[in-house]
C-alpha cells in the first residue's frame, strides 16, 4: 500500500523538535550525570553490603570461638578432672594396674584427642601405660628433655602442668598434660595424659566448624605448631585468637574463616558497575553520535522535503498522484488550484474524479486506463477537464511512474498543464498560418524561398509547385528552376557574398521567358535574411504571359497604328478638318445671323453689329489658319527616304509579327544574301509593307497544318538599281482571278479584312518607283514580290 | 413655388461659339447663359433650372453625353439640344434614343437652332405646369386620413357607395360622409374630376 507523504501538521513537529536547541544539550548531558549517580550508588551500596557481611562474619566468628573456647576448655577440664581421679585413687593405693587400665583404656577410647595416660615415677620413668597398644610411648621409657622439665616443675609446684608442645613424627604435634601425686608429703610420681592437639581440634570442633575456618594451634611463643589447612589466610580481618592459658603451657588458637572466591571477589562488583558504566557510556556517546547522524541526515531531508514542498507548492503545473488502483494519494498546490477543488476532496478519490466533466467520461477513463496499464504515451494526454464551477478547459498531462524507496512502484505520478492559453495561441497560430497559406496558396505569382549557398528550396507556395513540380521543396532552386531563371551575370549583387547588414536586398526585378513552357514570368528575386538567421532569396513570378501577349499586342496595334496613321488618314484628315473648320464656320454663322436678326428687327446699335462683325471677320481668320496648319501637316507627311540596311528592316517588321508567328506556330525563315547595299526608302512605310506581307501569309497558312506553317522572307538584287523582296507562305493560295483582284481597294479574301492593306501597299511600292506583285508558288500557296531602290553608290543619296 | 423665367443654358469650349452662340440668342429675345465646361455647368445646376440646354459633345475633361448621364441621374428634366461637329452623328443617336430632347450637326442653319429651342422651351414650360399640378394634387393627397384615402380608391375605382359600405365593413352613412370629405379636401366637385386628379398624381 501506498507510504503515506508527510503531511503539513506532523512536519510542523518534527521542526519544532529541532529548533530547541539548549534544551537538546541538557537532554544529552542528563543521561550521563544519570549512569554517573547510578554507578556511584551502586558502588556505596556494594561497599555497605560487604562492610555488612564483613560485620555479621566477625560477630559469627566471635560467637564460634567463644564456643569453640569453651569446648576445648571442659575437656581440658575434664582431662584434667580424670587424671585427678586417677591421681587420688592412686595416693590411696586404691588404683591397681589393672583397674588403671581399665578406667584409662576407656577414657582414651572415649577421648580420641587423648593418645595414651601413662604413670610415671618422679624421675620420669614410665611405670604404666594405658592403653596397652599405645605406640607413643613405652614401659621403662625415660623422659627427656622439656618433658622432663615440665614433669619435674609439676612435681614441685604439685599441680597440674602441661608440658610445651611436642612433635611426634607419626601423630603431629602433641603435649602432655602433667598430674603430680604426692602420698602424704612424698611425690610419687605423675600421671600424664598424652594429648594429640590435632586430634583434639578434630573432636573438640565440628567438622562445620573447622571447614569455615582456618585453624592454627601456636605455642607459647607464637610458634605456629599445627595448621588444618594449609592456605595462609592472607585476609586477616575475619580472624580471631583464642588464648588458652593451660598451666604452665599457653594453647593459641588462630582462627581466621575462610573466604568464598578468594579475595578478588570483593572487588568484583565494583569492577562490574565500572565497566557497566563504561559500556554505558561509550554506548551512549555512539547513541549521541548516531542521533547527532540522524538529526543531520534529518535536517537535510527536512531541507530537501520542504524545497519540495516548497516547489510542488508553488510550481504551476498541478501534480498529482495516485496509487495503482487510480485512487488519488497526492495532489499540490497548483492542481487544487487548476481544478477549483480544494485538497481534501481530492484526496483519496477514485476515477471517474470530481473535476472530469460528464461529456468526456469515456476518452477520460480510457486515458486513466492507459495510465494505469503503463502505456501512457510519453507526449502526455491532451484532454478537457472541469473546474469546480463547471468551466472547461484543455490540459497536458503526464505520467510517470512513482517508486518508493524499496524500488517498488507503488502508484503513478501524474504532472498537468493547463493548455488553454498555449492551445489557444497554438490555435491561433495554425489560423494564422492557415491563413498565410491560403493567401500565399492563393496567389497566382509563383513564391518561393530558397538557400543562397545550397540552393535549398526552403518554401515553395501551390503556384510554384504548380509551375515546377510538387517535390521541388528541398531540392536545388538552380536545378528546378532552370527553365526559367536570370542568368548568373543579371543578378545585381553576388547574394552568396552578401552580409547580413545589406539585407534585405534587391536581387533581380525584371521578366524572363520559361524556355520551356514560353510562358512570360514577371521575376521579383530578393535576399532576406530568413527566419533562422541565414541568407536566402525570395523568388516571386508572376505569370505575366496574358498581360505580355497583350502588351505586345497592343503596342504593336499601337505602332502599326501611328505608322499607319500617316498613310491611311487622309479620310481621317478630312474629318478632323471638318470638325476643326466647324467651330469658326459655325461662329460666323451666328454673328452673321445675329446681324441679319437685328437688323430686320430695326432694333440694334450700330456698335454692337459691328462688333459682332468683327468677331466674325476673326473666326473667318483661325478657319485660314486652320487650313494652312492642315496643309503643312500634309506636306510634312512626305515619304522620307532614306538609304537603310535591309536585314534592319527585316528584324523590325519580324519583331512586331513573332508574336503572331508564335501564337500560330509559324517559323518565319529570313534568307537574305550577304552584303546587300543599302535600300533607299521611307523606313516605316516599307516595314509596314513587310509587315502587312508577312502577316498575311501567317493568316494565309492558319487552315494548314503546322509542320507546313513555314513562311520564308527572301531578297534578290534584280540590277545595279532594285532589289526585289519576296515573301513566300505554303498557304491555300490563291486562284488566279483573285492574282490581280487582290491590290484592288475594298477587294478582300478575308472574313473581316477591310480590303485596303495591299492596295495602300502597292501604292506605297509605286510611291517608291517599285513594283508589288504576287504569284503562286509550286509547292502551293503564293509569293508577294517587291522591288525596291538600292542605294547608288555613285549618286548622292539625296536625291 | 418661385416663377422662373426660362433660360438657354450654352455649354461650350470654343470662345467664339459661346460668344456667337449668346449674339445670335440674345438677337431673339432670349435670356442666354454660358458655361465653358460641363463642370462648371453642374456647379451651377439647381432643380429649380427653367428653359433648355444647349450643350456640345465634344469637349475636354466631360464629354455633353457625359454630363447628360449624370444630369438624367441628377433627375434633371430640363430639356437638352446637342450640337454635334461632323462623325458624332451615331453617338448623337444614341443620346436621343436615351431621351435627349433634341441635337443639330455643325454648321447649323440658325432657323433649325431656334425652332429647335422653341420646342425645347415649349416642352420645359409642360413639363414645369405639370410639376407644378402634381405637387397640388398631392399636397391635396396627403391631408387625407387613411380611412379616406381607402374610400377614395374604392370610389375611383368605380365601386358603389354600398359595395365600399361592405368592403371596408362600415355604414352607408359613414361612407358617404368620408366621401364628401374627399371631395372636399380635394377640392374636386364631381367624380370625374376626382378620377382624373387622382390619375395625373400615379
Amino acid at each position: 500500500m501506498a507510504e503515506r507523504l508527510p503531511t503539513a501538521k506532523n512536519l510542523s513537529v518534527l521542526m519544532r523538535s529541532l529548533s530547541a536547541q539548549p534544551r537538546q544539550t541538557w537532554l544529552w548531558l542528563a543521561p550521563y550525570v544519570a549512569i554517573g549517580v547510578f554507578a556511584l550508588a551502586m558502588l556505596v551500596v556494594t561497599g555497605l553490603l560487604q562492610w555488612r557481611e564483613l560485620d555479621t562474619a566477625k560477630s559469627a566468628l566471635e560467637g564460634d570461638m567463644h564456643w569453640a573456647e569453651r569446648t576445648i576448655e571442659n575437656r581440658l577440664q575434664a582431662h584434667q578432672d580424670f587424671l585427678g581421679e586417677l591421681g587420688r585413687d592412686q595416693e590411696f593405693k586404691q588404683l591397681t594396674y589393672e583397674s588403671f587400665q581399665v578406667r584409662a583404656g576407656r577414657y582414651v577410647r572415649e577421648a580420641p584427642e587423648i593418645i595414651a595416660i601413662v604413670w610415671v615415677d618422679i624421675d620420669g620413668k614410665v611405670e604404666w601405660v594405658a592403653p596397652n597398644e599405645s605406640t607413643v610411648t613405652f614401659v621403662g621409657d625415660q623422659l627427656a628433655g622439656p618433658r622432663l622439665a615440665a614433669l619435674q616443675e609439676a612435681l614441685r609446684i604439685r599441680r597440674t602442668v602441661v608440658s610445651p608442645d611436642y612433635r611426634d613424627a607419626t601423630l603431629g604435634p602433641m603435649h602432655d598434660i602433667i598430674f603430680p601425686v604426692q602420698r602424704g608429703r612424698a611425690d610419687i610420681g605423675a600421671f600424664i595424659a598424652i594429648q594429640s592437639l590435632e586430634t583434639m581440634l578434630r573432636a573438640t570442633l565440628p567438622t562445620a566448624f573447622t571447614a569455615r575456618y582456618s585453624l592454627t594451634v601456636v605455642d607459647a611463643q607464637d610458634r605456629e605448631v599445627f595448621s588444618n589447612s594449609s592456605v595462609k589466610p592472607t585476609d586477616r580481618q575475619l580472624s580471631g585468637a583464642i588464648n588458652l592459658d593451660l598451666p604452665n603451657n599457653r594453647l593459641g588458637l588462630n582462627i581466621v574463616a575462610y573466604r568464598g572466591g578468594g579475595v578478588w571477589l570483593t572487588f568484583l562488583p565494583a569492577a562490574l558497575i565500572i565497566i557497566l558504566t563504561v559500556i554505558a557510556t561509550i554506548t551512549l556517546i555512539q547513541l549521541r553520535r548516531h542521533a547527532q547522524h540522524r538529526a543531520e541526515t534529518e535536517e537535510k531531508l527536512r531541507a530537501a522535503y520542504a524545497f519540495r514542498q516548497a516547489m510542488s507548492q508553488s510550481m504551476i503545473t498541478g501534480l498529482r498522484a495516485i496509487d495503482l488502483e487510480g485512487r488519488i494519494t497526492f495532489v499540490n498546490a497548483a492542481f487544487c488550484r487548476m481544478t477549483g477543488f480544494n485538497e481534501s476532496e481530492l484526496i483519496g478519490i477514485k476515477p471517474p474524479y470530481s473535476y472530469w466533466p460528464p461529456e468526456e467520461f469515456e476518452r477520460l477513463q480510457y486515458n486513466i486506463d492507459t495510465a494505469l496499464a503503463g502505456k501512457a504515451p510519453a507526449a502526455g494526454f491532451e484532454m478537457r477537464i472541469m473546474r469546480k464551477s463547471g468551466e472547461r478547459f484543455d490540459v497536458r498531462l503526464y505520467f510517470s511512474p512513482l517508486i518508493d524507496t524499496n524500488g517498488l512502484q507503488i502508484g503513478w505520478m501524474a504532472s498537468m498543464n493547463d493548455i488553454t492559453e498555449p492551445k489557444r495561441v497554438r490555435v491561433e497560430l495554425e489560423r494564422a498560418h492557415e491563413r498565410f497559406e491560403t493567401v500565399i496558396d492563393g496567389l497566382d505569382s509563383a513564391v518561393h524561398v530558397a538557400d543562397v549557398h545550397s540552393g535549398e528550396i526552403l518554401f515553395a507556395n501551390r503556384a510554384f509547385q504548380n509551375i515546377f513540380g510538387f517535390d521541388s521543396v528541398g531540392r536545388d532552386t538552380a536545378l528546378v528552376t532552370a527553365a526559367c531563371r536570370p542568368t548568373h551575370g543579371w543578378l545585381h549583387p553576388d547574394p552568396a557574398a552578401l552580409t547580413t547588414d545589406e539585407l534585405p536586398c534587391e536581387l533581380f526585378d525584371g521578366e524572363i521567358q520559361h524556355t520551356l513552357s514560353g510562358h512570360w514570368y514577371h521575376l521579383h528575386e530578393r535576399a532576406i535574411r530568413w527566419v533562422d538567421g541565414r541568407t536566402v532569396r525570395v523568388q516571386i513570378a508572376a505569370d505575366i504571359t496574358d498581360r505580355k501577349h497583350i502588351d505586345e499586342v497592343n503596342l504593336q496595334q499601337q505602332k502599326r497604328l501611328e505608322q499607319t496613321s500617316r498613310l491611311i488618314t487622309m479620310g481621317e484628315m478630312a474629318s478632323s478638318l471638318a470638325h476643326e473648320l466647324n467651330q469658326p464656320l459655325s461662329a460666323i454663322a451666328n454673328y452673321c445671323a445675329g446681324c441679319v436678326k437685328r437688323m430686320q428687327a430695326g432694333n440694334y446699335k450700330i456698335d454692337d453689329l459691328l462688333a459682332a462683325m468683327q468677331k466674325a471677320s476673326d473666326q473667318a481668320e483661325r478657319a485660314g489658319k486652320i487650313i494652312r496648319r492642315m496643309r503643312d501637316m500634309v506636306k510634312k507627311g512626305d515619304p522620307n527616304r532614306q538609304p537603310i540596311a535591309l536585314e534592319e528592316l527585316v528584324d523590325e517588321a519580324r519583331a512586331f509579327a513573332d508574336i503572331e508567328a508564335q501564337r500560330t506556330g509559324t517559323q518565319i525563315v529570313v534568307d537574305l544574301p550577304e552584303h546587300l547595299p543599302k535600300i533607299v526608302v521611307d523606313r516605316i512605310m516599307i516595314e509596314q509593307v513587310l509587315l502587312n506581307l508577312i502577316k498575311n501569309g501567317i493568316e494565309a497558312m492558319s487552315d494548314v497544318p503546322f509542320e507546313r506553317r513555314q513562311l520564308t522572307v527572301q531578297a534578290r538584287r534584280v540590277d545595279d538599281r532594285m532589289l526585289e523582296i519576296a515573301v513566300a507562305d505554303l498557304g491555300h493560295g490563291l486562284a488566279e482571278e483573285d492574282m490581280e483582284k487582290i491590290f484592288a481597294p475594298f477587294y478582300t479574301t478575308k472574313a473581316e479584312g477591310m480590303g485596303i492593306g495591299l492596295a495602300i501597299c502597292r501604292s506605297i511600292i509605286e510611291f517608291h518607283q517599285g513594283r508589288l506583285w504576287a504569284t503562286p508558288r509550286r509547292e502551293g500557296g503564293t509569293v508577294f514580290h517587291f522591288t525596291v531602290p538600292l542605294e547608288e553608290s555613285t549618286e548622292d543619296s539625296d536625291e | 413655388m418661385s416663377e422662373t423665367t426660362p433660360i438657354i443654358h450654352v455649354v461650350d469650349d470654343d470662345e467664339a461659339m459661346r460668344d456667337s452662340m449668346t449674339w445670335l440668342l440674345e438677337g431673339e429675345g432670349y435670356k442666354v447663359v454660358c458655361f465653358d465646361s460641363a463642370e462648371s455647368f453642374l456647379k451651377a445646376r439647381h432643380d429649380q433650372m427653367r428653359g433648355c440646354l444647349v450643350l456640345d459633345v465634344r469637349m475636354p475633361e466631360m464629354s455633353g453625353l457625359e454630363l447628360h448621364e449624370k444630369l438624367e441621374f441628377l433627375g434633371s428634366q430640363l430639356p437638352i439640344i446637342f450640337v454635334t461637329g461632323h462623325g458624332d452623328v451615331p453617338m448623337a443617336v444614341s443620346a436621343l434614343q436615351r431621351g435627349a430632347c433634341d441635337f443639330i450637326e455643325k454648321p447649323f442653319n440658325n432657323e433649325d437652332l431656334l425652332t429647335r429651342i422653341r420646342r425645347a422651351l415649349e416642352l420645359d414650360a409642360e413639363l414645369s405646369a405639370r410639376r407644378q399640378r402634381d405637387g397640388a394634387i398631392s399636397h391635396r393627397l396627403d391631408q387625407l386620413t387613411q380611412r379616406e384615402r381607402e374610400v377614395m380608391q374604392l370610389v375611383v375605382a368605380g365601386k358603389l357607395n354600398k359595395q365600399v359600405a361592405d368592403e371596408l365593413n362600415i355604414s352607408m352613412k359613414t361612407v358617404e360622409a368620408h366621401r364628401a370629405r374627399v371631395m372636399e379636401k380635394m377640392g374636386v366637385r364631381t367624380l370625374a374630376e376626382l378620377v382624373k386628379a387622382v390619375m395625373t398624381v400615379n
